[in-house]
């Protein structure tokens, strides 16, 4: 077994006749956070869902944890961008995040005390706690956002992926997501984070990937984020970049 | 009275309540998924789409309860397998797809039992779209209890996967649920809760024991289990009464459970805590009035020794009718904001700190307008109106703090410091 946790060899996605990934090749080790940046299109949820076996990839091969995904779902964690969920859900926030424990449930165990605890802690974490009753649509975007979070803490796992976490979400909770992210990073777990705010890319993560259908480069961010690099990614749309000065 | 009484105690009726109750339990608790699943139409589609099953049971097995029982479900599970395969394989839209099925079964199915029925045989359509209450068997009755155990024990083990795939179901997936698994089985559970539905009240309007009851339940619950559990004494309701309606009216049982249910619906609609229509009024108007009452005292307090302002005055000002004016400066008075007298209206010392407050809340806004948000100082008054009456004390702390706690606004008026 190698010491990479996520490891893509080769792998194209099309959608219908539509090429969205080309011959991506990564190995990623744990202990990061690692950004997932490029324009919008670039593949980068695919990417995510290719991972986690959601989607078919034409080619290649993905080994998670040294395995088929199939295999380490339990250890690995998604959180999807928070926009398709339906808000009006008769669900409590504590519903919710009980959720992260089903998957280490047998069909006919129940939901005990002590997923009850695990999932309080998670909440806590999240500062969250006091909101466990509520509804889930009477939150605030970072609230509910915090929820999705605490959820996957609840679950566990070495292996998380995070779509677009910080969309929709007040300054504190950014601040609280990737204070965590750096925490779990440092108990050797893999964490992917895609991202759209190029500006604080420098301060969010250990390592970066560069993605645009194709993959641009892979690597410790403070030598692969490079101007060099972001012109590739983003081509002509750089310019505009260039005016907001986020680069 | 006797004579209704009578009826109700004859063997026919009691087995009637008895499936009755069953149906309206079991299509309440089904009902749930179904509507947060968005699958209301498919409800419709697979109570329409087991025609052809009774049609072909009864070709091949005669007139047999259990015959039409697994002829019914195979026709439904066929439906439900169908949609799903033109939904993914042909470009039609999945609520088009749905709509070509299930009209072409049905159609088969009453082409099918009208052909029947002219060769002489015992079958009539009728019965089989709106139910037929008398011809409730005993072996209905049993057939009934076990599928409506076995939904009930479903729903309760299943309960994790259908509520994960149900809310999300692309999470379910990376969880290693099995999400097209969850769906057939809970076709499955729908197609036999149809079939068995089908004496009390027919394939036409089984989607209405399925629909009405749970989508009442969701406006009066937010908590999934509990919403299950209103749902189903609806749908008990809904059957019980709708029965005895149509007893005492001797109409088709069918029609009358539906618009019980309906009526459910209604009252909930207008009702409901939370989201009942006359709640948000009651809220609407609240908010209105409080808007007023904060409006009149803003005004008052601008008289410059505090000298009484006129009614007149400040119907003028504040382009209120004279009643909700005179509304207003009642509750004012009971509150013991306001002192009124023969010259007008005064502030009473805690109306002064009320109304202290409300600048406060106004000038600050506007200054954060300017401050922060970079509004021109022109711009910034219409907000500031609206928003002094929403700003809580604990967010005005924050953007005073924000501000540098400054003391005068973008026009040059003092700011009230706090109290």
């Amino acid at each position: 077994m190698s010491d990479y946790t996520i490891q893509v060899k080769g792998v194209s996605v099309s959608y219908h006749t539509k090429r969205v990934l080309t011959n991506i090749n990564l190995n990623i080790a744990g202990g990061s956070v690692v950004g997932v940046v490029g324009p919008n299109g670039a593949g980068k949820s695919t990417l995510f869902k290719s991972i986690l076996g959601l989607i078919e990839y034409n080619t290649g091969e993905i080994k998670v944890l040294g395995q088929d995904i199939e295999d380490v779902r339990k250890r690995v964690v998604y959180v999807p961008q928070k926009d398709d969920v339906d808000w009006t859900f008769p669900a409590t926030v504590m519903d919710i995040v009980l959720m992260g424990r089903y998957p280490h449930k047998k069909i006919l165990q129940r939901i005990n005390k002590e997923d009850k605890r695990i999932a309080m802690e998670a909440l806590e974490e999240m500062g969250i706690a006091e909101l466990s009753n509520r509804q889930i649509g009477a939150l605030s975007g970072g609230q509910q956002q915090r929820v999705f979070i605490a959820r996957s803490l609840a679950q566990g796992g070495d292996i998380m992926l995070l779509d677009e976490p910080f969309v929709g979400v007040d300054m504190t909770t950014e601040e609280k997501i990737i204070q965590l992210l750096k925490k779990l990073a440092a108990q050797g777990k893999t964490l992917l984070v895609v991202h759209h705010d190029l500006a604080v890319v420098d301060e969010y993560f250990d390592k970066v990937i560069l993605l645009n259908q194709r993959l641009i480069a892979y690597g410790d961010t403070d030598v692969t984020f490079t101007k060099e690099n972001m012109a590739k990614t983003y081509g002509p749309q750089l310019t505009i970049l260039h005016k907001t000065g986020l680069i | 009275m006797n004579e209704f009484l009578q009826i109700l105690s004859e063997p026919w009726a009691i087995r009637a309540v008895i499936v009755s109750s069953l149906v309206g339990i079991m299509c309440g608790t089904l009902g749930c998924f179904l509507v947060l699943r968005n699958m209301s139409l498919i409800g419709d589609a697979l109570s329409h789409a087991i025609l052809p099953g009774i049609y072909f049971s009864f070709v091949f097995f005669g007139y047999s309860t259990l015959g039409f029982f697994f002829g019914a479900t195979i026709a439904g599970m066929l439906t439900a397998l169908g949609i799903t395969w033109v939904q993914d394989h042909v470009k039609t839209k999945n609520d088009a797809a749905i709509g070509i099925i299930f009209t072409a079964m049905f159609s088969i199915g009453v082409i099918g039992i009208s052909s029947l029925a002219r060769t002489g045989a015992h079958l009539d359509l009728k019965d089989f779209l709106f139910g037929n209450v008398l011809g409730i068997s005993d072996a209905d009755i049993v057939l009934t209890s076990i599928i409506t155990i076995y939904t009930l024990i479903s729903i309760v083990v299943f309960y994790r996967y259908l509520f994960v795939t149900t809310f999300q179901p692309t999470i379910a997936t990376a969880m290693g649920f099995s999400t097209k698994t969850i769906h057939y089985f809970f076709m499955l559970l729908l197609s036999v809760a149809v079939v068995s539905s089908l004496g009390a009240v027919g394939v036409i309007l089984v989607v209405a024991m399925l629909i009405t009851p749970a989508a009442t339940a969701l406006l009066l619950s937010d908590n999934l289990k509990k919403v299950l559990f209103i749902s189903a004494c609806i749908g008990l309701l809904s059957a019980v009464f709708g029965f005895l309606v149509s007893v005492k009216f001797e109409t088709t049982p069918g029609p009358a459970m539906t618009l019980v249910a309906t009526t459910f619906y209604l009252l909930a609609v207008a009702l409901s805590p939370s989201k009942g229509l006359v709640f948000k009024y009651l809220e609407r108007k609240k908010q209105k009035n409080k808007i007023v009452n904060e409006d009149i005292l803003r005004q008052v307090i601008k008289s410059k020794d505090g000298s009484p302002v006129a009614i007149d005055y400040l119907k003028e000002k504040l382009g209120l009718s004279q009643a909700s004016l005179k509304k207003g400066v009642q509750n004012l008075k009971t509150l013991g904001l306001v002192i009124k007298s023969a010259q007008g209206i005064a502030l009473s010392d805690s109306g002064q700190k009320k109304a202290n407050e409300l600048v406060r809340a106004h000038r600050l806004w506007e200054t954060y307008q300017v401050d922060k948000m970079g509004i021109d100082a022109v711009q910034i008054h219409d907000e500031a109106d609206y928003l002094e009456h929403h700003l809580s004390e604990e967010l005005l702390e924050e953007i005073a703090k924000d501000l540098g706690f400054p003391e005068n606004d973008p026009h040059g008026s003092p700011i009230p410091p706090k109290v």
